[in-house]
C-alpha cells in the first residue's frame, strides 16, 4: 500500500512530494491514529509526565472550548490553538524534517496511552476521558485532508460497502429523498452509529442504519467510543498492579486530579440551613431552583426529577437530613403523614445515603442539568436557559427588575446555546444591581469564571451579597471584593 | 384441578384485594407455564435467563423486596403462595442470581440483559386531555393510548426491525410494551437511549408552550412522514370532537400560546371571545385558514407553515417516559398481575387490538374469583373457564412466537 502510494504523485490534491521515506518507514507512517496498539517504545521519566500534562492541556481546552466557543470556526480555532501550543503535528506533506514528524506521533501516541491509565481509576474519570478524547479525534479528523482521512478510515477497519443505486432504490424507496441523490450511502447494524439514530439523522429499514457519506466521521467516532471504552475497563483492572512502579504512580494521581472537578464542593457559605431559613436564602438561588421553589410553593407537590434537582442542591447549600424532612414535608403539605413516609420520606433519606447502596448522591452539576435527563409535560426541572422558551426565559428574567437590553442580552445567549455562559451573565447582572443599590459605580461590571454547578451559583451570590462584617470579617470581604472585580484566581479558587 | 372445597363464600372478602384473594389468583389463575416459557425464552430446563432474572414483590404495606430470584417455575410458584404479593415487577438477567446479590464482590454481579421496554402513561397527556385528570381515564382518553400503540409498533418493526412485541394494559392508566428479540434484550443503556430518543418526538417541561419542532429534514424522515399520516387519522376525532380542545377560552389559550406570531394570537383570541360556543373543530379550521393566510404573506421563516403539522403531532404523538427505556435495570410492573388500585388484570394487547382494545373490559381479581365459584369444576385451568381466556390466548399466541423453534412436535401448551 505505501509503495503505491510514493509512486502515484498525483491523485491527491495539492499533495506535491511523496511522504519522505524515513517517515514511512518509521513507526508512526500516519498523523492520525486510533490508539489500537499500545506503545512498546522507552519513554524517559521526564517525558512521560511532560507528554502526559500536555496532552492534558489539549483535552481541558476542548473542555473549555465547548463552554465558551461562540459558534463552529471559534470552536475550531481555539482547539488549533491548544494543540499548536501543547501538542503540534502536521500532515507528511509539510517539509518538516522527518524525526519532527515521528516525535511528534510518538508524543500523541504515548500520551495518550498514559492518560488512558490515569484516567482509569473511577467512572467518573473515564467519562471525562472518553468524552474528550472523542472530540479530539473527531477535530483532528474533520480538519485533516482526504489522504489522512481513508488512511485512517482503512486502518479503522470499519468494514463499510456502499450501497449501489439499484440497491438504494430496492431497500429505501420513497425514504432515499431523506439523503441528497448525489450522496454514498452505507449499510450498517443500528447499533454502530447510536449517536444518528438518537437524532433520527438516517433512515433505519429493519434495524439496519443508511449512513451517509459526510456522517462516516460520525461511524469512525462511535467505533473509537465503544473500543476505549471496553479499553479503559482493561485498564482499570491492570491499575492495581502498576503499585510496584512507585515513580509512576503519584504522576498518575497528580494528573487525574487536575482535571476541573464536576463535583463542586460547597464552601459552606449558608452556614448552618434549617428548614426555615431556606425560604431566605432562594434570593441567592440560580434560577433553575428559583423556579423549582416557587412552583413547589405553588403546587404543593414536584415531581421525582425536580425533588432530585432541588432536593440535592438543598444538601449541597447545607440542608441536613432531618431539616430537609421537615422542609419536604412541610411543602407537600396537601398530603398525609403516612403518604409522605411511604411515598418520599425513603427517597429522601436515600439522597442523604441512609438507605440502600448507602450512596452519598452529590448535587447535579450544570453539565448534568443541561444534558441529562430532559424534563417532559408537567416537568419543571432542567436548566431555564435551555429548556424555557425564549418567551417564558425573557418573563422569568424581567422579574428580576433587570432592564430590557440586560434581558435580551442574557436571553440571546441563551438562545445560541450558550446556557451556562447566559446564567453566568445573569448572575454578573444581578450582583451588579445588587452593588450599585449601595454604592452606584456607573462604569462598573463584574466578570466570573462560567458557573459550572448550581451550588456554585449560590455560594458566588451568597458570598457577594452578605454584608461585610464591621471589623473581624476581613477575610470575607476581601473574598467578596475579589470576585466582584473578578479577579480570577479569586474565582478559580471556589472552583 | 380440584376447586370445591376452595370455593370461596360469596360474602368471604372476595371483594378486597387480600392476600387471601391474591393467593387464589396466583394459585388458579396466573398462566404460570406460559409465563415461565416467556421468561425462560427456552423448553422446559430453566436457563440463566429465568433463575438469573430479578423480579421485585410489593407486599402488605408497600414493602417493597427487591432482587428476588427463583431456580424454576415451582420456586416461583411457592414465593408467590407464601408472600401474597399485590405487585410483581419484573427486572434485568444478571451475572448472577439476585438473591445471592449482596453476597458478592461489587462490580461482580451486573445487569446483562433485558428486553426493551416503553411505558405510556396516562398522566403525560394531562395538559391535553380535558376529560379526565391524574388516575382516572375513560373511553374518549383512552384513545391517545391506541394512537401510541399504532405509531410505536409500526416503528420497532419496520424500522429497527423487532418482532417479538408484546403490549399489556397496566392495569389502570396507560399501557406497556415488552419488545423480546434477543437484538433488543442485548442493549446496552446508551443503544436504549437512542432508541427512546428516535422514537420521541415531544420535548419540553411544563414551561415550553410548543414542544415540538421538528426542522425541515426531520419533517422528511420516514418515521415522522408515517408517524404523521397515522396521527392525521385520529386528530379531528380524538382531540377536535371528543376532547373538544378549543372549546373554552382556557383551553385555546394553551393552543394559542405555541403559535409563533403573537399578533394572530390575539386576533384569535378576539375572534373567538366574541362567539365562544363554536365547535373545536370549526375553531381548528378557522385557526388553519388564517395560518395559512399568514404564512403565505410572511413567509416560510416564521414557523406558520409548520404550525398545524407540529401542532398535530404534539397533541397526538406518544409521550414516552424515556427513563422506563433507557436502563437496562429498570423494573416494570408484570403482565398478569392485578392492579392494586383498580383490582384488573394487566393482560396483553393483542396487535391487531389496538383500537378494539377497551380497558373498562379487562376483568377484575373479584370478577374471575366470582367466575371460578360459578363455573362448573372440569380438568384442566380454571382460567379458561373465566373471561380470562381471551387474554391468555393472546399471551399463548406471543410465547409461540418467542420460543426457539421446536425440534420436535410441540405439545399443546398448557396455561
Amino acid at each position: 500500500m505505501f509503495n503505491q502510494r510514493a509512486v502515484k504523485k498525483e491523485g491527491y490534491p495539492g499533495e506535491q512530494t511523496a511522504v519522505p521515506e524515513v517517515v514511512r518507514r518509521s513507526r508512526y507512517p500516519c498523523r492520525l491514529s486510533m490508539y489500537s496498539d499500545a506503545p512498546d517504545v522507552e519513554v524517559s521519566i521526564e517525558e512521560f509526565e511532560t507528554f502526559a500534562l500536555d496532552r492534558l492541556q489539549v483535552l481541558r481546552a476542548i473542555e473549555d472550548a465547548q463552554l465558551r466557543a461562540k459558534g463552529e470556526d471559534d470552536m475550531r480555532k481555539r482547539v488549533n490553538e491548544a494543540l499548536e501550543k501543547h501538542m503540534p503535528s502536521h500532515t507528511n506533506r509539510s517539509k518538516l524534517p522527518p524525526r519532527q514528524l515521528v516525535g511528534e506521533r510518538r508524543k500523541d501516541h504515548v500520551s495518550h496511552f498514559i492518560l488512558r491509565l490515569a484516567f482509569s481509576r473511577t467512572e467518573e474519570l473515564r467519562g471525562w476521558f472518553l468524552r474528550y478524547e472523542c472530540a479530539l479525534l473527531k477535530h483532528r479528523f474533520q480538519n485533516a485532508d482526504l489522504a489522512e482521512k481513508q488512511e485512517l478510515l482503512s486502518s479503522a477497519q470499519l468494514r463499510l460497502a456502499h450501497l449501489s443505486p439499484a440497491d438504494r432504490g430496492a431497500k429505501l424507496g420513497n425514504a432515499s429523498s431523506f439523503y441528497a441523490q448525489q450522496e454514498q450511502l452505507f449499510e450498517v447494524d443500528f447499533e454502530r452509529v447510536l449517536d444518528l439514530v438518537g437524532r433520527s439523522q438516517v433512515v433505519l429499514r429493519a434495524g439496519r442504519a443508511f449512513v451517509p457519506q459526510s456522517e462516516v466521521a460520525t461511524l469512525l467516532i462511535h467505533e473509537f467510543r465503544h473500543t476505549l471504552t471496553q479499553a479503559l475497563s482493561v485498564c482499570a483492572k491492570a491499575l492495581p498492579q502498576m503499585g510496584e512502579d512507585e515513580r509512576l504512580l503519584p504522576v498518575l494521581q497528580n494528573l487525574s486530579n487536575q482535571t476541573a472537578r464536576s463535583e463542586y464542593q460547597s464552601t459552606g457559605a449558608a452556614g448552618a440551613v434549617t428548614a426555615e431559613s431556606v425560604v431566605g436564602l432562594s434570593d441567592s438561588f440560580p434560577l433553575c431552583m428559583q423556579h423549582l421553589h416557587s412552583q413547589l410553593a405553588r403546587d404543593h407537590h414536584l415531581r421525582h426529577g425536580g425533588r432530585m434537582q432541588l432536593g440535592l442542591f438543598l444538601k449541597g447549600i447545607g440542608l441536613g437530613l432531618q431539616d430537609a424532612l421537615v422542609f419536604w414535608r412541610r411543602a407537600f403539605s396537601a398530603m398525609t403523614d403516612d403518604q409522605f413516609q411511604k411515598g418520599y420520606a425513603y427517597n429522601i433519606r436515600h439522597n442523604y445515603g441512609m438507605e440502600g447502596k448507602r450512596a452519598d448522591y452529590t448535587p447535579y452539576s450544570c453539565h448534568r442539568v443541561i444534558m441529562s435527563n430532559p424534563p417532559g409535560p408537567g416537568d419543571h426541572h432542567g436548566c431555564p436557559f435551555r429548556h424555557f422558551s425564549s418567551e417564558r426565559l425573557r418573563a422569568a428574567l424581567h422579574k428580576d427588575s433587570l432592564p430590557d437590553p440586560e434581558v435580551r442580552e442574557v436571553a440571546d445567549l441563551a438562545q445560541a446555546g450558550h446556557y451556562q455562559v447566559a446564567c453566568t451573565r445573569h448572575l454578573e447582572l444581578r450582583l451588579l444591581h445588587r452593588r450599585q443599590n449601595n454604592q452606584p459605580q456607573p462604569d462598573a461590571d463584574i466578570r466570573l469564571s462560567a458557573v459550572t454547578s448550581p451550588n456554585q451559583y449560590f455560594d458566588l451570590c451568597l458570598g457577594c451579597t452578605k454584608p461585610a462584617p464591621p471589623a473581624a470579617g476581613a477575610d470575607t470581604a476581601s473574598t467578596a471584593a475579589a470576585i466582584l472585580s473578578g479577579a480570577p484566581k479569586a474565582a478559580a479558587a471556589i472552583y | 384441578m380440584e376447586l370445591d372445597d376452595e370455593k370461596m363464600q360469596v360474602d368471604d372478602g372476595i371483594d378486597e384485594i387480600s392476600p387471601m384473594t391474591l393467593g387464589h389468583y396466583y394459585q388458579h389463575l396466573f398462566p404460570h407455564a406460559l409465563y415461565y416459557k416467556w421468561l425462560n425464552y427456552n423448553g422446559k430446563l430453566a436457563t440463566t435467563e429465568y433463575t438469573h432474572r430479578e423480579f421485585s414483590f410489593t407486599i402488605k404495606d408497600g414493602i417493597y423486596l427487591r432482587y428476588q430470584s427463583f431456580k424454576d417455575s415451582e420456586e416461583f410458584q411457592r414465593e408467590l403462595s407464601r408472600l401474597s404479593p399485590s405487585k410483581i415487577d419484573i427486572g434485568a438477567i444478571f451475572t448472577a442470581p439476585p438473591k445471592h446479590a449482596k453476597s458478592l464482590q461489587p462490580g461482580v454481579f451486573k445487569p446483562v440483559s433485558k428486553e426493551l421496554v416503553f411505558d405510556i402513561d396516562m398522566t403525560d397527556y394531562d395538559e391535553i386531555r380535558t376529560c379526565c385528570q391524574g388516575g382516572d381515564i375513560c373511553a374518549k382518553c383512552w384513545r391517545f393510548m391506541t394512537v401510541a400503540m399504532h405509531v410505536l409498533d409500526r416503528a420497532l418493526r419496520e424500522d429497527f426491525g423487532f418482532t417479538k412485541i408484546m403490549w399489556a394494559y397496566s392495569g389502570r392508566r396507560g399501557v406497556h410494551c415488552w419488545v423480546c428479540d434477543e437484538r433488543a434484550r442485548k442493549l446496552d443503556d446508551p443503544g436504549r437511549k437512542a432508541v427512546a430518543g428516535y422514537l420521541s418526538l415531544i420535548r419540553g417541561g411544563a414551561e415550553q408552550a410548543k414542544k415540538v419542532n421538528l426542522s425541515q429534514r426531520n419533517a422528511q424522515h420516514p418515521h415522522i412522514v408515517r408517524s404523521l399520516e397515522i396521527v392525521e387519522e385520529y386528530f379531528e376525532d380524538v382531540l377536535l370532537v371528543d376532547q373538544e380542545i378549543l372549546l373554552t377560552r382556557d383551553r385555546w389559550t394553551k393552543v394559542l400560546n405555541a403559535l409563533p406570531d403573537e399578533e394572530l394570537r390575539k386576533i384569535m383570541d378576539a375572534q373567538w371571545s366574541k362567539r365562544p360556543d363554536r365547535s373545536s373543530v370549526d375553531k381548528w379550521s378557522e385557526l388553519i385558514d388564517a395560518v395559512d393566510k399568514r404564512a403565505a404573506k410572511k413567509g416560510s421563516k416564521f414557523g406558520l407553515s409548520t404550525f398545524e403539522r407540529d401542532l398535530m403531532l404534539q397533541m397526538t404523538y406518544p409521550r414516552l417516559d424515556e427513563n422506563v427505556t433507557t436502563h437496562v435495570n429498570h423494573l416494570l410492573k408484570s403482565p398478569f398481575c392485578i392492579h392494586p388500585k383498580t383490582g384488573r388484570v394487566c393482560t396483553p394487547i393483542a396487535a391487531d387490538q389496538f383500537d378494539s382494545f377497551d380497558p373498562f373490559a379487562v376483568p377484575t381479581l373479584a370478577q374471575l374469583l366470582r367466575e371460578v365459584n360459578e363455573a362448573p369444576v372440569h380438568s384442566g385451568s380454571a382460567a379458561k373457564s373465566t373471561s380470562m381466556a381471551p387474554y391468555i390466548g393472546v399471551f399463548e399466541d406471543f410465547v409461540s412466537t418467542v420460543l426457539p423453534t421446536p425440534t420436535g412436535s410441540q405439545p399443546s401448551l398448557d396455561f
